[in-house]
């Protein structure tokens, strides 16, 4: 209930939280929604927590292509800011979705990002929304694609001594997020992040990620061929069943995988009409 | 005048709790507020292995660090004798279940505590574990105990009632595991269900459940200079505390003090869990010490309700009464039989039905996991999940209305059950006021996947001795004495109570709670008894304070006290409302210096002569997904008996919390163990209660049938409003799919897996 | 082993308090132990009960879930700041009246939750509020009253009298 001891850095800038990440021991601090609880139960153990807070990381921009989010925004922050907000509706649904008012009150999109739970409905989102993180390290800045990130549970391809800094969404389709949740966690036992391409527009592609289900956020390109092919009334059963569920009761949740799908294929269908 | 006549003015008005601006205020005191100089910080060193031996115990590096003043194994604790839970509260030679407490750190503070913990080390030899309840019933099974039990001198803990049926010595050819065989038997079952139009019959199991308050157990002790052990708890029960703690602890009752805190929730599982152990680690420590569990700990290693195996058939003939019962019933123990409902559970299976003829059998058996407790109506809503499912299929079988058939079944004064004879029960006003409600109407035309379910149930309550006194103040007012921990709002309860029958406001009187070695005699706040009982004795002391003053006033007036009334505080002449005394000067004349009168001091000393059960029944309205198998609760009416609503605003929050609970049965709490006995649900991460979106609006039907022994007939209602919930829910699913589940709780995947197999 | 106490000076219920804490140390346990504010409580271990809800620079947070050094130069207010016995919040009030609660442990985080739905939502209808106070466990009412002392206390402070 009480972490094991750890001392505690605040940095001015990112440079100075870069240093200070160089300990192998050292976990960065943003929200701490995600860290905190894991420190309490003393699953992580790191030697210095380096809080983020006194970066300016924190803000939406919106412009008509896209949607870039201050990584240390949090859910609460990013979720008014896209009321209204068209074309990254799986985005806004999946914010909703997160934890309770008081965790998005204090939780951060970058820090979620960062964490990389398996469950995570924003990865989801970010996935389909075909997102590129901007990450700082010692070495300078780059991009990273949300297809390039998560690569296992909370594993990213992120560096030891590295950051992100902000995540751009690009606007435009129609979007969706739908999840069917875990009655005691809420966590999502399979969440369904789906973006059609409008009629007309230049991506014509369409992007299905899933989370809760697999070891780590992931796309699912059978499935987008799938209904890229054959639209969202294709049989996925193929599809799906070869997914390599991270469960042992596969059947109940690869129907659930199923469900979730079409759920979210049906709204953002909708919406990339309208 | 007979109390249905009595007019009152205080009694049955809705009121907030007395203690309400200080729960919102946060100045109410609970169990781990209390500031203690030199507290002592309590954390358990928890077994991994569901059964093992305990070989040794190596504190060195936890002692090492500073801030720890002890680490305490069993052999420290000044508690001799074995083999139940209470003379056990640390693990003796033999850890019994995964999460059992095996030793204690003592620290300056909860995190040292804590860092110590991890350094206790403990040298374990696992050994087989039974676990699931069905293979430890095997006679190859395990034994989940092979230590031998000592001198076991458990408190009887029969808070809900004695034990019912024979009891027989487990069969030599049975498992290790079985540790009682009770039999209820009554009249030939296999002729009538011979003679039966039709029989229904199931296997039902029901998980362990956790009572779940919000405020997780905790406990302090410490030693005063001459010796008492005091101890500040979140309890259901200060003065029953008391006496176990002077028993297991073996110390003279007259050193022991416990007062109770306010309780953030209790529902039968703060029933002496702790105390023996935090008195003791104080005694061994010399130190005041502090156990506030983490709910880790209170989910795994407090005492949930048990887990069941409920075989039941039932018979009906063609009008639809009920011809007989068949039940052999597996209660899944646990570790230790302290507060195991085996004794209780028999008669539970008749429900809230009268019967001709039955045929029961519990078996207790022993497992791997951590012994059981009551929660909140112990075993009834099982039972009732079992029986309401059955009559339920039967009636449809027979072409019967499922109301009609409650109604033909439902008991009358004197009536049979496998316990004896029906008390007084208004099971039929019940039914009738649930037929007549708009929901129950609505069932025949709903949309696709939805349904509506009924199902009628109770608990049989208790009562119990208890004491009162009812003083007058040296400014007028008046206090209730008592040392009642309030778990559901009795104090507001038993505070109206005096103020009626003392002819004064409510704002005029006060109750006082005070530590058990002083309060009059005061039960567990639990078995729905104290509005039952407390209240009773809290009218006998306001009547008896009633007298006092008016003995007094007499004397003052010249007037005689049967023509004496007491209105807007003071005493009158009836129909001279300018003549009088006032309390205030009764006070002055009978409290402090130069009294010219004895104190108003009433006293009440009772016991209600019979049990006054309270019906009820719960009509649900639900939808279910398909898809997904979830369940939304849309709509709920809930009809209960109250006898007299003493105050109809604590009714409904009985009732309200009853059903949103027993929600919580249906389709959400289990607390589950895999093959090795690991609890996978030792946080609110697993185990699911219901929150703020799953419960809809409830409408409570309060309907009064007065009790001839409760206070104003009141009769205690807590535990009947969780009791029928489940079963409606599974009614409703029923009707709804037309896929009936058998298993509790009923999550998602298993209505997705019924429906597929419908 | 790391965790030098540290000094952290905050704001709490409007009064500047300076305290010495270990890095480690939640927010709760610092108000509860070191500020003697008992009123929010401690309910689990998961961040899920809610019952040590209190506000940080305005926005209702799980005090369990945060690190009191996390809490530097911020303002926090607890349930002892929003009223008192004296004179009770009209949210306080509300819940009074509407019997909002029965043990009362998880009173304190839902009266912070719901004052922090009223500032951006002064006049939320019920399922708002229930789904506001996903993040509150409540084992005793059944919520409904909870959900009614919300709205009752959302209305007087629409229009105070």
């Amino acid at each position: 209930m009480i972490p094991a001891a750890f001392d505690y850095v605040r940095p001015g800038s990112i440079e100075e939280a870069l240093a200070a990440l160089a300990d192998p021991d050292a976990k960065a601090l943003a929200g701490g929604h995600s860290l905190i609880p894991a420190l309490k139960v003393r699953l992580a153990r790191p030697s210095v927590l380096v809080d983020l807070r006194d970066l300016d990381l924190r803000g939406v921009a919106i412009d008509e292509a896209a949607v870039t989010i201050g990584a240390l925004t949090t859910y609460g922050e990013a979720a008014r800011a896209l009321a209204g907000v068209s074309g990254v509706d799986a985005l806004r649904e999946a914010i909703g979705s997160v934890g309770d008012l008081q965790i998005r009150n204090a939780g951060t999109i970058g820090g979620c990002i960062a964490h990389a739970d398996p469950a995570s409905d924003v990865a989801a989102a970010v996935l389909a929304l075909g997102a590129r993180l901007t990450a700082q390290s010692p070495a300078g800045t780059r991009e990273i694609a949300a297809d390039d990130l998560f690569l296992g549970p909370f594993t990213t391809a992120l560096a030891a001594q590295e950051l992100i800094t902000e995540i751009t969404i690009p606007r435009g389709g129609g979007s969706a997020y739908a999840s069917v949740e875990d009655l005691a966690s809420g966590y999502p036992l399979a969440g369904a992040a789906v973006r059609l391409a409008r009629a007309g527009e230049s991506d014509g592609s369409c992007r299905v990620a899933l989370t809760g289900a697999l070891g780590a956020p992931s796309r699912l390109p059978s499935v987008e061929a799938l209904i890229e092919r054959e639209g969202v009334e294709a049989d996925l059963s193929a599809a799906l069943s070869a997914l390599e569920l991270a469960t042992d009761d596969v059947a109940y949740r690869r129907h659930l995988v199923e469900v979730v799908v079409r759920r979210a294929a049906a709204r953002a269908v909708e919406r990339s009409a309208a | 005048m007979s109390i249905e006549e009595l007019d009152t003015t205080v009694v049955g008005v809705r009121r907030p709790r007395i203690e309400a601006p200080t729960k919102v205020t946060g100045t109410a005191l609970y169990a781990s507020d209390l500031p203690v100089a030199g507290l002592l910080h309590g954390r358990f060193v928890p077994s991994p292995y569901a059964h093992a031996r305990i070989v040794s115990i190596d504190a060195a590096a936890a002692l090492a660090l500073d801030g720890v003043a002890a680490v305490l194994s069993a052999a420290a604790l000044p508690i001799a004798g074995s083999g139940t839970r209470a003379l056990e509260p640390l693990a003796r030679e033999e850890a019994l279940y995964a999460g059992q407490p095996v030793a204690l750190v003592l620290a300056e503070s909860e995190a040292i505590a804590e860092d110590a913990a991890e350094l206790v080390v403990v040298d374990y030899e696992p050994l087989p574990a039974a676990v699931d309840l069905d293979a430890a019933l095997d006679a190859s099974a395990p034994p989940a105990r092979t230590s031998t039990v000592g001198a076991a001198d458990a408190a009887d803990m029969a808070v809900h009632g004695d034990a019912a049926g024979s009891v027989e010595e487990a069969a030599p050819t049975a498992s290790p595991n079985v540790t009682s065989t009770h039999r209820l038997e009554h009249g030939d079952v296999d002729a009538a269900f011979a003679a039966s139009a039709a029989v229904a019959e199931g296997v039902f199991r029901t998980g362990w459940v956790h009572q779940a308050y919000i405020e997780p157990q905790v406990a302090t002790a410490w030693v005063e200079p001459d010796g008492t052990v005091a101890i500040h708890s979140s309890t259901q029960g200060a003065s029953f505390a008391r006496a176990a703690v002077a028993r297991v602890v073996g110390i003279p009752l007259e050193k022991v003090k416990v007062t109770p805190a306010v309780v953030g929730g209790g529902f039968g599982g703060k029933i002496v869990l702790i105390e023996p152990l935090v008195a003791a680690a104080a005694l061994a420590a010399r130190r005041p010490v502090r156990i506030a569990y983490t709910r880790t700990e209170d989910l795994s290693a407090t005492n949930p309700a048990a887990g069941l195996r409920l075989e039941v058939k039932v018979g009906m003939d063609a009008e639809g009464t009920l011809t007989g019962i068949r039940s052999r019933i597996a209660v899944d123990e646990g570790a230790y039989g302290d507060m195991s409902p085996s004794g209780l559970i028999g008669p539970r299976i008749g429900a809230g039905y009268t019967w001709p003829a039955w045929d029961v059998e519990v078996t207790a058996v022993k497992t791997n996991k951590f012994g059981p407790g009551a929660y909140r109506g112990p075993t009834a809503t099982q039972c009732t999940f079992a029986i309401e499912q059955l009559v339920d299929e039967l009636a449809d079988r027979l072409g019967l209305d499922p109301l009609e058939v409650r109604l033909r079944n439902a008991p009358t004064e004197g009536a049979q059950k496998l316990d004896g004879a029906w008390p007084a029960v208004a099971a039929r006003e019940a039914l009738e006021a649930a037929g007549e409600h708009p929901l129950w109407r609505k069932r025949a035309a709903l949309p696709q996947d939805e349904g509506i379910g009924l199902a009628y149930g109770l608990f049989p309550g208790a009562r119990f001795a208890a004491g009162a006194v009812c003083r007058m103040e040296p400014d007028g007012s008046i206090a209730v004495v008592t040392g009642l921990a309030d778990i559901t709002g009795t104090a507001t309860a038993i505070a109206a109570i005096a103020a009626e029958t003392l002819g004064l406001s409510f704002e005029q009187v006060r109750v006082n709670v005070v530590e058990a070695s002083a309060a009059p005699q005061t039960p567990v706040s639990g078995g729905s008894a104290i509005t039952y009982s407390v209240g009773k004795a809290v009218r006998a002391a306001a009547e008896d304070a009633r007298e006092q003053i008016l003995r007094i006033a007499a004397d003052e007036l010249e007037i005689a006290p049967a023509d004496l009334e007491i209105v807007d505080g003071a005493v009158r002449p009836i129909g001279s409302p300018d003549r009088g005394v006032t309390l205030s000067d009764i006070a002055r004349k009978s409290t402090g210096f130069g009294n010219a009168y004895p104190p108003v001091e009433g006293r009440g000393a009772t016991v209600p002569a019979e049990l006054s059960p309270s019906a009820c029944v719960n009509i649900v309205h639900v939808r279910v997904d398909r898809d997904t198998g979830r369940v939304d609760v849309l709509d709920v009416a809930h009809v209960q008996d109250v006898g007299r609503a003493i105050n109809p605003l604590l009714c409904e929050g009985q009732m309200r919390g009853g059903v949103t609970q027993s929600i919580g049965y249906a389709l959400f709490e289990e607390l589950v163990h895999d093959e090795d006995g690991q609890l996978q649900t030792p946080t609110f991460l697993g185990y699911a209660i219901p929150r703020a979106e799953h419960v809809p609006a409830i409408d409570t039907v309060i309907i009064e049938v007065p009790s001839k022994h409760g206070p104003l007939g009141a009769k205690g209602i807590g535990e009947s409003a969780i009791v029928p919930g489940a079963a409606a829910i599974a009614n409703a699913i029923h009707a709804a799919t037309g896929a009936r589940l058998r298993t509790m709780p009923m999550t998602p995947r298993r209505v997705w897996q019924a429906l597929r197999e419908s | 082993m790391g965790g030098t106490p540290t000094s952290v000076t905050l704001t709490v219920n409007g009064v500047e308090r300076t305290l010495e804490v270990e890095p480690r140390m939640l927010l709760v346990h610092a108000l509860r132990d070191d500020l003697g504010l008992t009123g929010t409580k401690v309910g689990c271990d998961t961040s899920q009960c809610g019952a040590c809800t209190v506000h940080v620079d305005g926005r209702a947070v799980k005090s369990c879930t945060v690190l009191a050094v996390q809490a530097t130069g911020a303002e926090v207010t607890t349930v002892e700041g929003i009223g008192s016995l004296a004179r009770l919040h009209p949210l306080q009030a509300a819940f009074v009246e509407q019997d909002g609660l029965q043990c009362g442990f998880c009173t304190s985080g839902m009266i912070m939750t719901a004052l922090d739905l009223l500032a951006r939502d002064p006049d939320p209808d019920g399922e708002t509020v229930r789904h506001a106070l996903a993040g509150n466990l409540c084992r005793c009412t059944g919520y409904e009253t909870i959900v009614d002392a919300v709205r009752a206390g959302a209305a007087t402070m629409r229009s105070p009298a």
